[in-house]
């Protein structure tokens, strides 16, 4: 009897034990996050995913910082920078940082990641983000200057964001392989265990430097992968996450009635749009003409849309880009109001006064997708539903084989224009409407250096894109924040977790 | 009174209840057929009344009325059951989902029936080199795992109604054909089919007339276990958004978008999987059913 409480008692404490660092908690000072979706890499120019800019902005450093709620420039890991000519730009950089590794940060490291990243063999997974920059050279320790390949006003803009810092020496040896399962950086949080399919956990870096994103408060973070949103909000329940987020409207609002959860709701840069295949690369189909276009603008109730199915802040766009970007001017768009009858009559107009029957693709949210198809069966445009992986659907986007899309598109946080219409209006693949007109007028706004003249010819592309409704732009999306109250966290409007801002309560 | 009753039992005794009235009390005294007769029956009327039964338009979307609660849990009578995330009515969606469900399942097991019967009586019949062939064909057909293959050919050719159909009806024949083939080779050694051989009948007209009516209660049981089968695999690949494509109302369609709000309104999952689960448990009591009552002696 004696022997049997004593190996129970061992057997409770070994599992105490066991269970002690999955139940981690305010009391031990670490944070339990859930992600949906795995990393490829945790190397940040080796992903793709929302995820990766999350852990990238915990982790590394870029030269320069966008504060979030002002939009203004800090310096960061540079403390000042100086346009030399059109292409180039010339940085002081911040002395005294030192890598989690304990290597010193100098105008080495920078001028190792952006040649390795801006060669195109590196293969860097976002090109978009790199490929602008031609060379850096070492003026001296704490001086480097960065060439640009061509004239690219949004350079500040992608410093701030994508293109962080890495340890020259470090990365040469490890590689993006290496800096994957070890990565290195001057951020405020360091790696301590990565964990791809398991876990990643962060630790706070105590020699931080005094950098605009704030000094971290909370000492470890625990990133686990759950891609189910019900065993997320199950574990929250529980208390084995803190924090969780990309959480949809509805059990959002759901958790909000709960007494022991904070909701936070904040808007993205991400727009849901239809695409329409103007130019008939697919073949013959209604959507050449633009009455039918904007037939499919009419068709639509966006505003129905945003106030039931997205909530939250999001907002009816009428634009092919977000209004926070520069140069996206609202008012230069054309909007449609929806009139089901109108549509019927533009539809009829065009010759099709019984409607007729497309393919309608989409790759996400199907409540959204079914809910727009609805819309269009409504007025007559009946649609045979196919839903696709994402990759599956960009393929055969890239081959001009979708009539009309479902699209939505994030800019990579980019808070510029070009990151969006350019994308997708300059003749690339993915351009359906292939209009040499949009083409002209983004070519001067894009390569321009006066404001100015941007915005002027970026307003035209905008008005030519609407009033020739090549899209129908729809809404924006928004993200909900669920945490526990011992959390304080202010979501920003970029969805980019900041576990520097979050603290206990 | 007592006479009359001994009486009767003597003449029934004496003469025995003709087979349709032995058949009759079968029927009428297994419970579980019944059941499971009345739910089929009932659920088929269904499905053909749907547009007469239907209190809404099972495609008219109504956002600002989304996932209003079923009347059991304090809803509206205006929405019996309720409306699902984009505000359709559940009812009607269900009446018309159970369309759906019955004609795949028809259809299904109707190809699957037509090949594996073929396949397997002609094997049973003529044995040798076709039975090794068909043999090997049943083999490399239970070799592959039906969802699995199901999946791939659904993801390649792109999900609808006609291509879940013809896919199961193409996978599901495995059983028809082992269980035909073993019943024609118990029939064809009886005497009428040696008789029939003798007086020069054709090859088909043996089939047809001798063998075939004396195999078909088998068939009638296999073509009711694949129909059930084929209706959950639907639901199964509506489920993971490869099957029937929305706005179609299938219920294994609308357990997968119910599927979010489980923790929530568990009621959106509940409703469509008790339907599905009353179904395939009913058709599967009536083949069970059938089986004890055309072919008692086999029962076990």
């Amino acid at each position: 009897m004696k022997m049997t409480v004593l190996k129970s008692t061992i057997a409770g404490m070994a599992l105490v034990a066991a269970t002690g660092a999955a139940w981690a908690d305010k009391a031990n000072d670490t944070l339990r996050v859930a992600f949906t979706k795995e990393l490829e890499n945790v190397d940040s120019y080796f992903n793709s995913s929302r995820e990766g800019v999350v852990l990238q902005r915990a982790i590394w450093d870029g030269l320069i910082y966008r504060d979030p709620v002002t939009n203004e420039y800090h310096g960061n890991l540079a403390t000042d920078w100086e346009w030399i000519d059109d292409t180039t730009i010339e940085f002081k950089l911040r002395e005294g940082v030192k890598f989690h590794d304990g290597s010193d940060f100098t105008a080495d490291d920078v001028v190792y990641t952006v040649n390795f990243v801006a060669d195109e063999a590196s293969g860097v997974k976002t090109q978009r983000n790199v490929n602008w920059m031609k060379s850096a050279e070492k003026i001296d320790d704490y001086t480097v200057r960065i060439n640009l390949k061509a004239k690219f006003p949004a350079a500040i803009e992608f410093l701030s964001g994508p293109v962080s810092i890495y340890p020259s020496d470090y990365y040469a040896e490890a590689g993006p392989e290496g800096m994957g399962l070890k990565p290195v950086g001057t951020g405020p949080y360091k790696a301590v265990d990565v964990t791809p399919g398991q876990h990643f956990v962060l630790e706070k870096y105590d020699d931080y430097h005094d950098s605009p994103k704030g000094q971290p408060s909370i000492e470890h973070v625990d990133i686990r992968t759950i891609p189910d949103v019900n065993t997320q909000m199950a574990e929250l329940f529980s208390g084995t996450l803190d924090l969780i987020w990309q959480v949809p409207a509805d059990q959002a609002e759901k958790l909000a009635q709960m007494d022991q959860f904070t909701v936070s709701n904040e808007s993205t840069m991400r727009v849901g749009y239809l695409a329409m295949d103007a130019s008939g690369r697919s073949g013959e189909t209604p959507f050449t003409d633009v009455r039918v276009r904007r037939a499919v603008n009419h068709a639509i109730n966006r505003q129905e849309l945003v106030d039931a199915l997205l909530q939250g802040q999001s907002q009816v766009i009428s634009t092919p880009c977000f209004p926070s970007q520069f140069g996206c001017d609202s008012d230069a768009a054309v909007s449609y109001d929806y009139d089901p009858e109108k549509a019927k009559e533009l539809l009829a107009e065009a010759g099709y006064p019984d409607g007729f029957t497309t393919d309608f693709y989409a790759y996400r949210d199907r409540a959204y997708a079914e809910a727009i198809a609805s819309y269009l069966n409504a007025v007559g445009i009946d649609t045979n539903f196919k839903m696709l992986q994402y990759s599956a659907l960009r393929e055969l986007n890239m081959k001009g084989e979708t009539p009309i899309s479902f699209q939505t598109w994030g800019s990579y946080s980019v808070n510029d224009a070009s990151a969006m219409i350019s994308q997708f209006f300059k003749h690339g693949s993915l351009d359906d409407a292939r209009d040499d007109q949009t083409l002209e007028y983004l070519n001067i706004a894009d390569s321009a250096t006066d404001p100015e003249v941007r915005k002027e010819n970026y307003s035209k592309a905008i008005e030519r894109i609407t009033e020739q409704a090549f899209w129908a732009p729809m809404f924006s999306y928004n993200t909900n924040y669920v945490s526990t109250k011992e959390v304080e966290y202010t979501p920003t409007a970029d969805e980019v977790l900041r576990f520097t801002t979050m603290s206990w309560n | 009174m007592a006479d009359v009753t001994s009486h009767d039992r003597l003449l029934d005794e004496i003469t025995g209840p003709t087979p349709g009235q032995m058949l009759r009390k079968r029927v009428f005294g297994h419970q579980g057929l019944l059941i499971g007769l009345a739910v089929v029956v009932l659920l088929t009327l269904v499905a053909i009344f749907a547009p007469l039964l239907a209190p809404h338009d099972p495609y008219a979307q109504s956002l600002m009325t989304r996932m209003e609660p079923p009347v059991f849990m304090g809803g509206t009578w205006e929405h019996p059951l309720g409306t699902d995330h984009l505000g359709r009515d559940y009812l009607s969606r269900l009446i018309y989902g159970a369309r759906v469900s019955l004609l795949i399942g028809a259809v299904a097991a109707l190809i699957s029936g037509l090949i594996g019967t073929a396949m397997g009586v002609a094997a049973g019949y003529f044995g040798g080199k076709v039975d090794a062939v068909v043999t090997f064909l049943i083999n490399v057909r239970l070799a592959m795992p039906v969802v699995l293959v199901a999946l791939a050919v659904v993801a390649i050719l792109g999900g609808s109604l006609e291509v879940v159909i013809v896919v199961l009806g193409l996978l599901l024949w495995d059983r028809f054909a082992v269980v035909m083939r073993a019943s024609t080779m118990q029939v064809r050694r009886r005497e009428y089919v040696a008789a029939a051989q003798v007086i020069g009948a054709s090859t088909p007209r043996i089939l047809l007339s001798e063998i075939m009516p004396n195999i078909a209660n088998n068939l009638i049981v296999v073509v009711t276990l694949e129909m059930a089968h084929a209706i959950l695999l639907e639901a199964a690949l509506s489920f993971l958004g490869l099957g029937v494509q929305p706005p179609t109302p299938s219920w294994g369609l609308m357990v997968s978008e119910g599927k979010n709000m489980m923790l929530f309104e568990p009621w959106l999952v509940l409703i469509p999987g008790a339907v599905l689960f009353v179904l395939v448990l009913a058709i599967n009591l009536m083949g069970d059913g059938l089986r004890d009552v055309t072919a008692p002696e086999n029962r076990s």
